[in-house]
């Protein structure tokens, strides 16, 4: 028994190379999905895999025909795999790796309020549902508007100062992603 | 280590290294993963501003002047390599490879069983126990976690049962999803 185990072990192939590789530029040069955030031929373990073959198709055509060919035969070995998925029990719960969920823009909504007796704040919110740092932000238009500015909730900031009218331009102008049309007057709160 | 790590609320502060700090971290994963030495001072160069990210559960991530984590410990213990970095300098670590069939439990966090280090699409490196390694797949190019050895690489073969690496960094968990700290 005992020699039956150390002949395999001698035939087990080892991996030996150690360090840096003769003739391979380091650091490696790696493309990351944009949908997964993996190395692109690890996509296919992820949930939203069709996105990832989109975004692929779109973003690197090149690394998406190397997959696909890399693959051999593409769909036909696709269809196999569905039965196999079906024939096995998949399993839910904590161990499946879920799919990211996209944050929907919501629209910017900007409301002005009074401090004191005559003076005004605005209160902007929605960006953060844009990924926006609201850090960076607040701290761009204390700078715009020489006034404070701060965040005081999860994905709101008050400026000092009444300048909505000024953040209907200079919001979609800073940030393109945002569109004049989804910016919102919400007029004036009462505290 | 990381399965359950939220950025937001794990992260209790981030401050700039002192050059003397910078200096001994350098020092301690010199000695740690002798073959970087050429590229030391691609992946922590000496004028850069090191962070360090102290989370909860005692986790100090190290982060380069772009925000990016580049190595992690936990208390004391040794300094592991982050994923995009083992990426871009795959030599850091020595490989296991595992089979097909287990890529898609290891990229849901589980740790790493004998049998799929020891099937025929598997490959090994000659390493000890508690030995830090690069779990890389059979037919891919690319690393998909970072664990650790519970058992000799013997001892695993002669075994051939339960858990043979511990997975300790893997694509898509809490660290590899933290946004660059500032």
């Amino acid at each position: 028994m005992a020699a039956a185990e150390t002949t395999e072990s001698t035939a087990r192939e080892f991996l030996t190379d150690i360090g840096p590789k003769p003739g391979v530029k380091y650091p490696v040069d790696i493309r990351y999905c944009g949908e997964c955030s993996m190395p692109t031929e690890y996509c296919e373990y992820y949930p939203g895999y069709e996105r990832c073959k989109k975004w692929l198709e779109d973003n690197l055509p090149k690394e998406f025909e190397k997959l696909m060919s890399g693959k051999g035969g593409g769909d036909i070995e696709e269809e196999k795999d569905g039965e196999d998925k079906k024939k096995r029990q998949t399993r839910g719960g904590k161990g499946a790796v879920k799919a990211k969920k996209k944050l929907e823009p919501e629209g910017i909504k900007l409301a002005t309020s009074t401090r004191g007796k005559k003076k005004k704040i605005t209160i902007v919110t929605g960006l953060a549902s844009y990924e926006i740092d609201l850090k960076a932000a607040s701290k761009f238009f204390s700078n715009k508007f020489s006034c404070g500015s701060s965040i005081s909730g999860d994905d709101e900031i008050v400026i000092q100062g009444d300048v909505k009218d000024d953040l209907f331009d200079i919001l979609p102008e800073k940030w393109s992603i945002i569109d004049e049309e989804s910016i919102e007057d919400l007029g004036e709160l009462k505290k | 280590m990381f399965k359950k790590f939220e950025d937001k609320e794990m992260v209790s502060n981030v401050n700039n290294a002192k050059s003397s700090v910078q200096r001994g971290i350098r020092h301690a994963v010199l000695e740690q993963f002798p073959h970087i030495d050429d590229y030391i001072e691609q992946i922590l160069p000496k004028k850069d501003n090191l962070k360090i990210v102290k989370c909860h559960e005692h986790i100090e991530i190290l982060a380069n002047s772009n925000g990016e984590a580049v190595f992690f410990r936990q208390r004391d213990g040794p300094y592991y390599p982050a994923l995009k970095l083992i990426h871009k300098y795959p030599f850091i670590l020595p490989h296991m490879q595992v089979d097909k069939g287990a890529i898609r439990f290891v990229l849901s966090g589980a740790n790493i069983m004998c049998p799929g280090l020891t099937s025929p699409g598997a490959k090994m490196t000659k390493v000890d126990k508690d030995q830090i390694v690069a779990i890389m797949a059979e037919g891919k190019q690319h690393a998909l976690a970072i664990g650790v050895t519970k058992m000799s690489t013997d001892e695993i073969i002669s075994s051939n049962k339960g858990i043979g690496v511990d997975n300790i960094h893997y694509l898509n968990d809490g660290l590899w999803n933290m946004k660059p700290v500032k």
